[in-house]
């Protein structure tokens, strides 16, 4: 029921690598945390943010929103890496509640669903405050642990899918044949985004699904898939749905082997920077960026906030307790804001806006 | 007398049917599809097949050599992810001032090579399984690749470059005659140097040369060598290929890459096909792989189908082995 | 076909065997009375291994037929044998040693010993104790088999056997394949009393290259030559020196053994050994070989012969004495340091250290010396084609093209590719091991011919063989080894040949 975005499928797999990587020793590069900062006042609680690796521009962001909010609040701040490693990540969220005797806000995207009972578990014995991101066993609910269990933020695969596809179906002009790549079969997002590109479908009879191929998440499957289609379809194929960006720059590049590149319009999902540039240029109509420094950022705030009592978590209503975040999508119409807003400057977020961006309560199973 | 001479010749015979399987299953693998899709055989296909097949055929080739010693290895995707990384941050890219153009290409190959290097060495001088090695080999690759680029992933911007997989010549593209010319050299090496010659001697019996002077540890760490300048070659191309370089540029390649060598009838046990075997491994596994989505088979089917193609072909492997030990 | 009124416990008639090219079993016939201990002997290749195939199930034979009890059986697996009453225990024991004694005698009969689906161990132990006590060995049967030492392994596999005694109706027949190759002289005897206090429970098959064993065991002794019985005969009445005359043969065929083409060798000494000594395999061995000569060797097994001929192949490296190559020191500690001071060994076990049977016969040949068709560090097709053109002509390998697979060519001319190879990479000693252990008469015949082409081009020759006759038919000289020591040396050039019963004399 969790809704885990591709790119964090990925990265599970490259962090079992990286795991492997750094038994044979080779991982001590670049993993120790951001150094914590001393707090100025000394009645702040301590602020962290835990997650899997800054190896990956995601969790990369991640963490610096972390550190953008702890900061507008003048509060100690700590990054946790779990590399990819339960124990690790377990293990260090104990020793930061010792450390700072249950004084402690902490926004983690757990290492592995298991591992979520047991630090909100740890948490609540230590009386601090903690939000989970992505990650949560399906039984367990913040409300079952109030008030240290603060909140749980996911996203949902569905309406962006939808919103790709129509996005790609309007640029298409509203009718004629698509193609479609999904992500790994029996994955959360895929299935959500495939679910919302059926949506779009059904509301739109004119265009009709050619074909729809499973390319793992790969860009090189991808590539090898569109080259077919291209064989099989030729110029019925009036647009290319991706249910993540990796495999929609696949399919840019299979066009461009064939000098279309730019000439069907192609969407993805996640907003990774090259898929940006894409839509930019023309060759990609569309992607949606999850905004992970506002994750970070948001996911602490509200932790902070529960923990401060500058809210009283437990009267608030399950919708601000297990909610769907808002992803930003970005398409060829707003490509140059976003680049403006996101890319050539850091957003400033409202982190008093703690509820802004709610779509909506996590649908249970 | 006459009864010792050539003992068995309806056996030479089938061994010489056997040796062309796998030609007759590309053959029939394109005509059946070419019958359901007429499409499948337009010229336009089978180019897009060949550039399909240009990076699959260089990891191919590669792992040829280290299967017919009947070792196994597991670092393409690793190698390859490290090549497509480096050769992106060599050329003109989006990440630092580096322009190297083409000469990128020995680099990236001497990367390969070290790799390969390595596998052979811990392989053969601390004994340990090569699957274990290469594998371990893998992880520390895309390890490697992954703190380089801190995840992210490195946009190629030198057109020039990106010709080696775009440009055609005769209406070919480039990869493909680079991936043809790599076909060339292992052919020869495997038919007319001491190297590909002991690889094959390995790969039928370490244990006779044992009583010769071949130098059975220093033959395994070359062609292990070998094997990686081909996977660093693949990895230059993926990144040609598809504008960019990042850590998990080699995913899904290991598989495609073990089942043309094994589909294409080099043996498992070593000793038996080649690298002539390998192109027409490659050429029906991503011809199937390209026919089975013109066909509209279900995606869920289509892994269904590579599986069972690797089982059918090792059973053909161990079927001719059976009826070595019965002779 | 009964012998004394009682029906024979198992009886072969007529029975027949042909493999490609050999003609392993003719006509045998044998039977074994209820209670008897019946010897089988003959030379390697006399087909005694074939017959306990046939018997344990593994090959089914040509024709004639086998009866158990008066009753004609068929025999398709061993699985069948053992139904059947006729069970074996194995010169490579058949234990596995990660699994504790109990576990290896129910090995595939665990079903009365199972609780629901799982094995009741205390009732499986107890069992297993019950036939431990059949062969009178205090082993506990929890223990892991590793532990126990070969002599104790071979009384579990007789206990294990024993178990069919429960299963089968009618008599029990066991045979026992080399037993004592790897006991020691107590073991043996311990062994021996065992067998003999179990005559009431069951008849033996003793198979040993120890004729005295043989004599020492069993009622009656058939002797194997060439795939026949040749001899049978109640132990009372032979001694060993009768045996081995009745297996290796009398007539030796000079005309077999090309003995006319045998030219004398040349004066000079290629290798030499004085007071050669492997620790616990042979002592102060002396010997000088000379350019073309045939050096054969003879001696029984365990009397070191087969470990010298491993020492001068570089595979076991002698402890003390001197060894000199071509008059230099050698010490070959290793098979490259045999190669490289020229000397070719050639295994037995061709198939597994000779050839590379899935290369063709041309690069088979050149793989000893591929640097020699090499130019600018790509191998000369057309020159290694000449090369090994010229040697499929010089040693008449006969094969359908150079480019054939040698595992497709006869075990004669397999043999010839392995000579070729070792002679083209420069070796001027050639140890053969067993030349033509596995050949049938055609091909031996053309190792014959091999032996006195490349011994007439100055090549030296080292021969252990599994034949008197051969090694007599072939050598200049021979040394005869008994009990690790050199007891006698023979000249043998052509006319001068001595007699096998002059060499058994000195052997056993």
């Amino acid at each position: 029921m969790e809704s885990l975005g591709s790119i964090f499928e990925r990265a599970k797999l490259e962090r079992r690598r990286l795991l492997l990587t750094s038994l044979a020793g080779l991982g001590a590069a670049g993993m120790t945390g951001l150094a914590g900062r001393r707090a100025f006042g000394q009645d702040q609680p301590q602020l962290a943010n835990s997650l899997r690796s800054l190896t990956n521009p995601y969790h990369a962001s991640f963490a610096k929103g972390g550190e953008m909010f702890a900061q507008s609040v003048g509060a100690p701040y700590e990054v946790l890496v779990t590399e990819g490693n339960s124990e690790k990540g377990i293990s260090d969220v104990r020793a930061l509640l010792a450390k700072s005797g249950g004084n402690l806000a902490l926004c983690i995207d757990p290492n592995d669903t298991p591992d979520t009972r047991v630090i909100v578990e740890a948490c609540a014995k230590a009386g601090a405050s903690v939000v989970t991101i992505w990650n949560k066993p399906a039984d367990l609910h913040p409300w079952d642990f109030d008030p240290n269990y603060v909140a749980h933020i996911s996203f949902d695969g569905a309406p962006y899918g939808k919103q790709m596809a129509e996005t790609l179906i309007e640029k298409m002009g509203g009718s004629g044949g698509i193609v479609a790549l999904g992500g790994i079969f029996n994955n959360t997002p895929a299935i959500e985004r495939k679910q919302g590109l059926d949506e779009a479908l059904a509301a739109n009879p004119n265009v009709h699904l050619l074909d729809f191929q499973v390319a793992d998440w790969l860009e090189t499957k991808s590539f090898e898939i569109t080259q077919a289609w291209l064989t099989r379809f030729g110029s019925d194929i009036k647009g290319i749905w991706a249910a993540n960006d990796g495999m929609a720059l696949g399919a840019i590049e299979a066009l461009r082997a064939e000098g279309l590149a730019g000439s069907i319009p192609v969407t993805g999902i996640d907003g990774i920077r090259q898929a940006v540039d894409a839509v930019k240029s023309g060759e990609m109509v569309g992607t949606v960026d999850w905004d992970p420094i506002w994750v970070g950022g948001m996911g602490l705030s509200i932790a902070y906030h529960a923990h401060t009592k500058k809210i009283d978590i437990a009267k608030e209503p399950h919708l601000h307790r297990e909610f769907y975040g808002t992803g930003v999508p970005i398409t060829y119409k707003n490509v140059d804001e976003y680049i403006a807003n996101y890319i050539d400057k850091t957003p400033t977020i409202d982190w008093n806006d703690l509820w802004g961006r709610v779509s909506g309560q996590i649908r249970a199973g | 007398m006459a009864a010792s001479a050539i003992r068995l010749p309806p056996a030479s015979r089938i061994e010489r049917l056997r040796a062309f399987t796998p030609v007759i299953v590309l053959v029939v693998v394109f005509a059946v599809i070419g019958a359901i899709a007429p499409a499948f055989l337009s010229i336009d296909n089978l180019v897009r097949i060949m550039n399909a097949s240009a990076i699959p055929l260089c990891l191919a080739l590669g792992a040829t050599f280290i299967i017919l010693m009947g070792s196994i290895d597991l670092s393409v995707e690793g190698v390859v992810a490290m090549g497509a990384v480096l050769t992106a941050l060599l050329v003109q890219n989006g990440a630092n001032a580096n322009d190297l153009g083409f000469l990128a290409i020995p680099l990236v190959l001497l990367m390969g090579a070290a790799f390969g290097f390595v596998n052979g060495v811990v392989h053969v001088k601390l004994q340990i399984p090569s699957f274990m090695v290469t594998l371990g080999m893998s992880f520390i690759a895309i390890g490697i690749a992954t703190v380089m680029l801190a995840g992210e992933r490195v946009r190629i911007t030198d057109t020039t470059f990106r010709e080696l997989a775009l440009g055609r010549v005769l209406g070919i593209p480039m990869g493909v005659w680079v991936a043809l010319a790599a076909t060339l050299v292992a052919y020869v090496i495997q038919t007319r140097t001491r190297l590909g010659r002991w690889i094959f001697a390995v790969g039928g019996g370490e244990d006779i040369l044992r009583l010769t002077s071949v130098p059975v540890g220093r033959v395994r760490i070359l062609a292990f060598t070998l094997a990686g300048v081909f996977y660093g070659l693949g990895g230059i191309l993926s990144a040609a290929q598809l504008g960019q370089g990042h850590a998990l540029m080699g995913q899904g390649r290991l598989f495609t890459t073990i089942t043309a060598v094994v589909v294409g009838g080099t043996s498992l046990m070593g000793g038996q096909g080649g690298v002539q075997n390998t192109l027409v491994g490659v050429l029906i596994v991503v011809g199937l792989a390209n026919g089975m989505v013109l066909m509209g088979v279900p995606p869920y089917v289509q892994t269904g189908v590579q599986g069972v193609l690797i089982i059918a072909a090792v059973a053909l492997a161990v079927d001719r082995s059976r009826a070595r030990i019965i002779k | 076909m009964s012998a004394g009124g009682r029906t024979a416990a198992l009886e072969l008639v007529g029975v027949d065997k042909r493999f490609p090219g050999v003609h392993a079993l003719k006509n045998v016939s044998l039977e074994v009375r209820p209670g008897e201990v019946v010897g089988l002997i003959g030379e390697n290749g006399a087909g005694k291994s074939t017959l306990m195939k046939i018997l344990s199930g593994v090959y089914q034979p040509d024709g004639g037929e086998i009866r158990h009890d008066g009753r004609k059986v068929v025999l398709r697996s061993p699985i069948d044998a053992a139904a059947t009453g006729i069970g074996m225990v194995h010169q490579e024991q058949s234990l596995l040693t990660n699994l504790t004694v109990a576990e290896n005698i129910w090995l595939g009969k665990e079903k009365p010993f199972l609780k629901g689906r799982l094995i009741d161990h205390k009732a499986m132990a107890a069992a297993a104790r019950r036939q431990l006590e059949k062969v009178q060995i205090d082993i506990d049967p929890t223990v892991v088999t590793e532990k126990l030492s070969f002599a104790q392994r071979q009384m579990v596999e007789l206990a294990k056997v024993l178990t069919l005694e429960e299963e089968i109706e009618g008599h029990l027949v066991i045979m026992l394949d080399e037993p004592t190759s790897v006991l020691e002289q107590a073991e043996i005897d311990i062994l021996f009393a065992r067998v003999r206090a179990l005559r009431d429970r069951a008849s033996f098959v003793f198979v040993s290259h120890r004729l005295d064993e043989i004599l020492d065991l069993s009622d009656r002794v058939y002797v194997m030559k060439d795939g026949a019985v040749v001899a049978e005969m109640p132990s009372a009445d032979a001694d060993t020196e009768k045996l081995h005359s009745l297996m290796v043969g009398r007539s030796r065929n000079a005309e077999y053994y090309k003995e006319n083409r045998q030219k004398p060798y040349r004066p000079e000494v290629v290798m030499a050994a004085s007071g050669l000594t492997l620790a616990g395999a042979y002592e102060g061995v002396d010997f000088e070989l000379h350019a073309g000569e045939v050096l054969g060797i003879a001696g029984v097994i365990g009397s070191g012969r087969e470990e010298l001929a491993r020492t001068l192949g570089g595979l076991a490296p002698a402890t003390g004495g001197t060894l000199t190559v071509f008059g230099r020191p050698a010490r070959l500690a290793t098979p490259g340091e045999a190669v490289s001071l020229g000397i070719g060994y050639v295994p037995r076990e061709r198939r597994v250290e000779g050839i590379v049977g899935f290369l063709p016969v041309v690069a088979n040949i050149t793989l000893g010396n591929l640097r020699a068709v090499t130019r600018g560090g790509l191998i000369d097709h057309a020159k290694e084609r000449t090369t090994a053109e010229t040697w499929v002509k010089r040693l008449a390998i006969k094969t359908p093209t150079i480019r054939t697979l040698v595992m497709n060519l006869s075990g004669g001319n397999q043999q010839k590719v392995v000579l070729a190879k070792w002679i083209n990479a420069g070796a001027k000693i050639i140890v053969l091991d067993h030349p033509t252990r596995g050949l049938d008469v055609g091909a031996k015949e053309e190792v014959y011919e091999l032996v006195r082409s490349i011994t007439a081009e100055g090549v030296a020759v080292i021969l252990t063989s599994d034949t008197l006759e051969e090694t007599i038919g072939l050598s200049h000289r021979i040394i005869v080894m008994k009990d690790k020591r050199v007891t006698e040396r023979f000249e043998a050039m052509p006319g001068g040949k001595p007699d096998q019963l002059d060499l058994i004399r000195h052997m056993v």
